[in-house]
C-alpha cells in the first residue's frame, strides 16, 4: 500500500471516529442535580409513582411503559402494566428484571437508597421533584424532552400553563374568600402551605385556612376551624356519595361558620387536587368554579 | 356481746358516699374539660348561654361548648367507665393484676372490624362502628367457642385463648395497614391510638344505655367477684356458681367493650391502671372497688382527652397517647414497688 | 346421735380409672375423723365427695339424712366447710373481710353484711384467736396465722361439719400443734363434727376420736385410733416399719419409725 492510500484510511478512520464521538448520548440534568446520559431515545420505561405514570402517558409515550407502582390508576391502561411495588415500598429486583432503559422517580416519596441501587445495577434515573403548579408543567416539558417528545410536550405545556393563565387573570381582581380544605374526617386534617393543593387554592383565588400550619399535614380541632371562620369549604375525597353527604350534613349543621350558612361545601376528587399530574389543572379549574362562582366562566 | 371495736368494713353507706364523691368530682372535672379549648369562652359567655337568644357569638358559644365539647366530654366519661370497669372484671375474672379489658382479643377483633370498616370507605357516624363491634362480637364467639367448650372455663385457658387471638388479630391489621394507601392510613392510626373527636349525642345516646345496664348486671356480681379472687374452689364450695359467673360477666363485658370501643377507638392503660389506683384507695372489695374504679376511670379519661385537646393546640393529640403517657410509667412503679406482692402466691 | 353426713357404698371413677370404692362412713356431731393414707390412696377425692364438689358413683352421700345432690350449693354451704389448700389471695384483703366471706352462704339478696354477720364474724376470730389481727392484710400474715384465719371463715359460715384438707401440711411445728388444739376445741367447744386429712399421723392419732385408714382407694381399717393405728397396719399400708406404742399419759398410740 502506498503512502496516499494509509492516509485515506487514516482520515476515513478519523472521519468515523468524529461521527461516532457524534452519536454519543445527549446528557440531562435531573431536578437533584445529578447527570443522566442516554444513548438513545428510552424505549422501555419504569415510573416510580402515580403522577409520573399520569405524565408519561400525557405525552403519549403510553407503549413505552414497562412497569408501574401499585396505584398508578390513571389512566385506566396503566393498571395492565407490571407492578414493581408502592411509590414508598419499591421492589428493586422487579425493576431490574424488566430491563428499562430509563426509570422517573420523584424526590417526594421514593427512597434515596432505591435510586442508589438503581444507579449501581447501570439503570439511568431521573429524579424530579416539582413542588408547586407551576413547576410540575415545567416537569412535563423536562420529561418530554428526555424521551425524545420535546415539542409535543412544549405544546402540550403551553395549554396547560394557558388554562392556569386564564383561572388567575379571571380570580385576580376578586376578594379571596377564606377556604378551608378537609383531606381526612377522622382525625379531621387540612393542609399548609408547602403543599399542592395549597397552592392550587392560591393560584385559584382563594385563601388557605391552615397556611400559616407548621406541618404539612396538620390536624386541627373542629373549634378551630369554626372560629376561623371559612366562607368555603371544600372535602377532599375519593368516595363520593356516603361518607361525602356525612361530612357535609355536619357542616350544614353549624350555621355560623359562613360556608355553612350558605351551602358553600363541596367534594372534589383527591387525585386531581395532590397529585402533581396534568390532572392538577383540572383540579385547579374545579376549585375555581367552587371558590368563585361569580366569575364569569363561559359554560 | 360486750365490747365490740370491730366494724363492718363495708356498708351501703360508705358505698353511696364514696360513688357520690367520686361522681361529684367527675362533674367538677367535667365543667373545667367544658371550658377548655381552643375557641376562647368565658365565663360570661357562659353564663349567657342560659339565657335564651343572644347574639351570633353567643350562638357560635353555644354550638361549641353543647355540640362539639359537651358529647365529647360525655363519651370520654363513658369511655373511661366503661374500660376502668371492664378492666376490674377482667382482673378478677382471670386473677390477674397485669389483665386489662383487651386481653382477650375483643380489643383487636374490633380493631380489626374497623380497620376492614375505613378500607371499606365506611363513613365513621355508623359505618366504621358497626364493623367494630362485628369484629368484638366474633372475637368473642371464637373465644368462648375455643377456650370454652373443650377445654372449660379455666381462667388460664381463656387467658391463653385471648393472647392467641389478640395475636393473630394484631397479625392481620398489620397486614392491613402496611397495604393501605396513604389516604386511609391517618384515620387507621387514628383509630387505634384512640379518637373522641366528633362525636354526636347520637353515638353517646347508643352507648349510654348499654353501658348503664351492664355495669348494674356486673354490680349484682360484685360480692361474687370477692369470693372468686380468693380461691375459686372456695368460692365453689361457698354456693358461687362458678362457671355461670364467669361466663355471664365475661361476655356482658365483652360486648360492653365491643360497642364502646367502636366509637372511641383502643385507648389503652386506664383499664389496666384505674383498676389499681382504685384499689390501693379503697381496697379490694369490688362491692365499693366497681363503682369507685369505674367513676375513677370516667374522670381519668375525660382529663387524658382534655389534656389531648389542649396539650398542643389548635391541633390535637390521640387521647392513647396521653393515657399511655401517663399510664407506662405509673405501671413501671406499680410493677417496682409492689411486684413482689403479685409473685407471692 | 344422728350422723351429719353418711356415705353409703360411694366411689368415684376419674375416667375409666376407679379412685375410690366401697366406702361406707359416719359423721357425727363432737367427732373427730381423722383420714389418713399414703399419697394417691384418694383422701382428697374422699373429702370432695363428703362437701359435695364431686359427685359419687356409684353410691350416696347423705347430709342430714338428704342425698346431697337433692340440696343447693348454698344449703350445702350452711352446713359444711371446707380448709382446703389451695386459697391464693389474687387481691388484698383485710382478715374481717376475709372471715365475713364465710357468710356470703347466709347473706339474703342485698348481699351486704349485717350486725348478726359481723357478729358471727367477730366469734368466729376470737375463737381462732385471730381478733387482733383483724385489720391486717391476709398477705403480711405468716403460715400459721393464714391458717387460722381460714379456719375463722369456715367458722363464719356456722356450719356443723368442718373438713379440713392437710391443714398442717407446711406449717412449723408449734403451728401444727397450735391447729390441732384449735379444731379440738372447736370441736367440744360447739360439737362441730370435724374430719381432717392430715400426713402427721402422730397429731391425727392424739387428737382424733376415729380414724379412717385408707389404701388404694378403699378402707383398710376403720375405728378408734388404738384400733387402727397398729403396727401391722401402717407398715401394711405404708410400707414403711414403724414401732407403735402407747402415750403413758393419753394412752393414745404413738408412732415411732424405725
Amino acid at each position: 500500500m502506498g503512502p496516499t492510500r494509509t492516509r485515506a484510511r487514516l482520515f476515513a478512520m478519523l472521519a468515523l471516529c468524529v461521527w461516532a464521538g457524534m452519536l454519543q448520548g445527549a446528557v440531562y440534568t435531573d431536578a437533584l442535580g445529578r447527570k443522566l446520559i442516554l444513548d438513545q431515545e428510552p424505549g422501555r420505561i419504569v415510573t416510580l409513582a402515580p403522577s409520573l405514570t399520569e405524565i408519561v402517558y400525557f405525552l403519549g409515550l403510553g407503549d413505552r411503559v414497562v412497569g408501574v407502582t401499585q396505584f398508578s390508576s390513571y389512566p385506566p391502561e396503566a393498571q395492565s402494566k407490571p407492578k414493581v411495588g408502592s411509590y414508598v415500598n419499591l421492589s428493586v429486583e422487579q425493576i431490574i428484571s424488566l430491563a428499562p432503559d430509563l426509570v422517573i422517580g420523584t424526590a417526594d416519596g421514593n427512597r434515596p437508597a432505591i435510586v442508589e441501587l438503581l444507579e449501581k445495577a447501570g439503570i439511568p434515573v431521573f429524579v424530579v421533584n416539582p413542588r408547586n403548579t407551576r413547576e410540575v408543567i415545567q416537569t412535563i416539558r423536562d420529561i418530554g424532552h428526555l424521551c425524545g417528545v420535546a415539542e409535543k410536550a412544549q405544546v402540550l405545556a403551553r395549554e396547560l400553563s394557558t388554562r392556569v393563565d386564564r383561572i388567575v387573570a379571571k380570580t385576580s381582581g376578586l376578594d379571596r374568600p377564606l377556604v378551608f380544605l378537609q383531606v381526612n374526617t377522622r382525625p379531621l386534617m387540612t393542609v399548609n402551605a408547602d403543599t399542592f393543593s395549597s397552592d392550587l387554592i392560591r393560584l385559584a383565588g382563594g385563601r388557605n385556612l391552615a397556611d400559616q400550619e407548621p406541618i404539612h399535614y396538620p390536624r386541627l380541632s373542629i373549634e378551630e376551624v369554626i372560629g376561623r371562620e371559612p366562607q368555603v369549604i371544600i372535602v377532599s375525597s375519593m368516595e363520593r356519595g356516603g361518607e361525602f353527604e356525612e361530612v357535609r350534613q355536619q357542616w350544614l349543621s353549624m350555621p355560623m361558620i359562613p360556608a355553612a350558612k350558605t351551602g358553600r361545601v363541596y367534594l372534589v376528587d383527591s387525585d386531581l387536587i395532590d397529585r402533581p399530574s396534568p390532572r392538577i389543572v383540572e383540579g385547579l379549574e374545579l376549585l375555581a368554579r367552587d371558590i368563585h362562582p361569580e366569575a364569569d366562566w363561559g359554560h | 356481746m360486750g365490747d365490740r371495736p370491730l366494724r363492718r368494713p363495708l356498708t351501703p353507706a360508705r358505698v353511696a358516699v364514696v360513688s357520690l364523691g367520686m361522681g361529684c368530682l367527675l362533674v367538677l372535672v367535667g365543667c373545667v374539660a367544658l371550658l377548655v379549648g381552643t375557641a376562647h369562652i368565658s365565663f360570661d359567655q357562659v353564663r349567657a348561654l342560659f339565657h335564651a337568644g343572644g347574639d351570633s357569638q353567643v350562638e357560635t358559644a353555644r354550638l361549641i361548648l353543647l355540640d362539639i365539647r359537651l358529647p365529647r366530654i360525655i363519651l370520654a366519661a363513658l369511655v373511661g367507665f366503661a374500660l376502668a370497669l371492664g378492666g376490674v372484671v377482667f382482673q378478677a375474672l382471670l386473677r390477674n393484676p397485669l389483665a386489662d379489658p383487651f386481653i382477650l382479643g375483643v380489643s383487636s377483633g374490633s380493631a380489626f372490624g374497623a380497620i376492614i370498616g375505613i378500607l371499606l370507605g365506611l363513613g365513621t357516624g355508623f359505618g366504621v362502628p358497626a364493623m367494630s363491634f362485628a369484629g368484638a362480637l366474633s372475637t368473642l364467639v371464637l373465644l368462648l367457642s375455643l377456650g370454652i367448650k373443650r377445654i372449660g372455663m379455666e381462667s388460664s385457658t381463656i387467658l391463653l385463648t385471648g393472647v392467641i387471638i389478640n395475636a393473630f388479630f394484631t397479625a392481620m391489621i398489620m397486614f392491613f395497614v402496611s397495604v393501605s394507601a396513604d389516604a386511609k392510613l391517618h384515620s387507621m392510626l387514628f383509630w387505634l391510638y384512640g379518637d373522641l373527636s366528633q362525636t354526636s349525642y347520637s353515638h353517646v345516646s347508643l352507648i349510654a344505655p348499654v353501658v348503664l345496664v351492664s355495669s348494674l348486671l356486673v354490680y349484682s356480681f360484685a360480692n361474687r367477684l370477692n369470693l372468686l379472687t380468693a380461691g375459686e374452689g372456695s368460692a365453689l364450695r361457698m354456693g358461687v356458681d362458678v362457671v355461670r359467673t364467669k361466663l355471664v360477666l365475661l361476655v356482658v363485658v365483652s360486648l360492653m367493650i365491643g360497642t364502646v370501643v367502636a366509637f372511641s377507638g383502643l385507648i389503652g392503660f386506664v383499664g389496666l391502671i384505674v383498676p389499681h389506683l382504685a384499689r390501693m384507695a379503697f381496697g379490694s372489695d369490688h362491692r365499693l372497688l366497681i363503682p369507685a374504679a369505674a367513676l375513677g376511670g370516667a374522670t381519668f379519661l375525660v382529663v387524658a382527652d382534655t389534656l389531648a385537646r389542649a396539650l398542643i393546640a389548635p391541633s390535637e393529640l390521640p387521647v392513647g397517647v396521653i393515657s399511655a403517657f401517663v399510664g407506662a410509667p405509673f405501671f413501671l412503679y406499680l410493677l417496682l414497688a409492689r411486684g413482689s406482692r403479685w409473685s407471692r402466691s | 346421735m344422728e350422723p351429719i353426713l353418711s356415705l353409703q357404698g360411694v366411689g368415684f371413677r376419674y375416667g375409666r380409672q376407679s379412685v375410690l370404692a366401697d366406702i361406707d362412713l359416719r359423721v357425727a356431731p363432737g367427732q373427730m375423723l381423722g383420714i389418713l393414707g399414703p399419697n394417691g390412696s384418694g383422701k382428697s377425692t374422699l373429702l370432695s365427695l363428703m362437701d359435695g364438689t364431686l359427685s359419687p358413683e356409684p353410691g350416696v352421700v347423705l347430709l342430714d339424712g338428704a342425698p346431697m345432690e337433692t340440696l343447693s350449693r348454698s344449703h350445702i354451704a350452711r352446713r359444711i366447710a371446707t380448709v382446703s389448700q389451695e386459697e391464693h389471695f389474687r387481691f388484698d384483703f383485710s382478715v374481717l373481710e376475709v372471715a365475713l366471706m364465710g357468710r356470703f352462704p347466709h347473706m339474703g339478696r342485698l348481699q351486704f353484711e349485717g350486725e348478726r354477720d359481723l357478729e358471727v364474724a367477730h366469734r368466729a376470730l376470737e375463737a381462732t384467736r385471730c381478733l387482733q389481727l383483724a385489720k391486717r392484710s391476709i398477705h403480711e400474715l405468716s403460715g400459721g396465722e393464714r391458717q387460722r384465719v381460714l379456719i375463722a371463715r369456715a367458722l363464719a359460715q356456722e356450719p356443723s361439719l368442718m373438713l379440713l384438707d392437710e391443714p398442717t401440711s407446711f406449717l412449723d411445728l408449734k403451728f401444727k400443734r397450735e391447729i390441732f388444739q384449735l379444731i379440738d376445741r372447736l370441736r367440744t367447744e360447739k360439737d362441730l363434727g370435724v374430719v381432717v386429712v392430715s400426713h402427721d399421723i402422730d397429731l391425727v392419732a392424739q387428737y382424733c376420736t376415729q380414724i379412717l385408714l385408707l389404701e388404694g382407694g378403699s378402707i383398710y381399717r376403720t375405728g378408734s385410733p388404738s384400733e387402727v393405728i397398729t403396727a401391722e397396719n401402717i407398715e401394711a399400708v405404708f410400707d414403711c416399719p414403724v414401732r407403735v406404742d402407747e402415750d403413758p399419759e393419753t394412752g393414745k398410740p404413738r408412732v415411732s419409725i424405725t
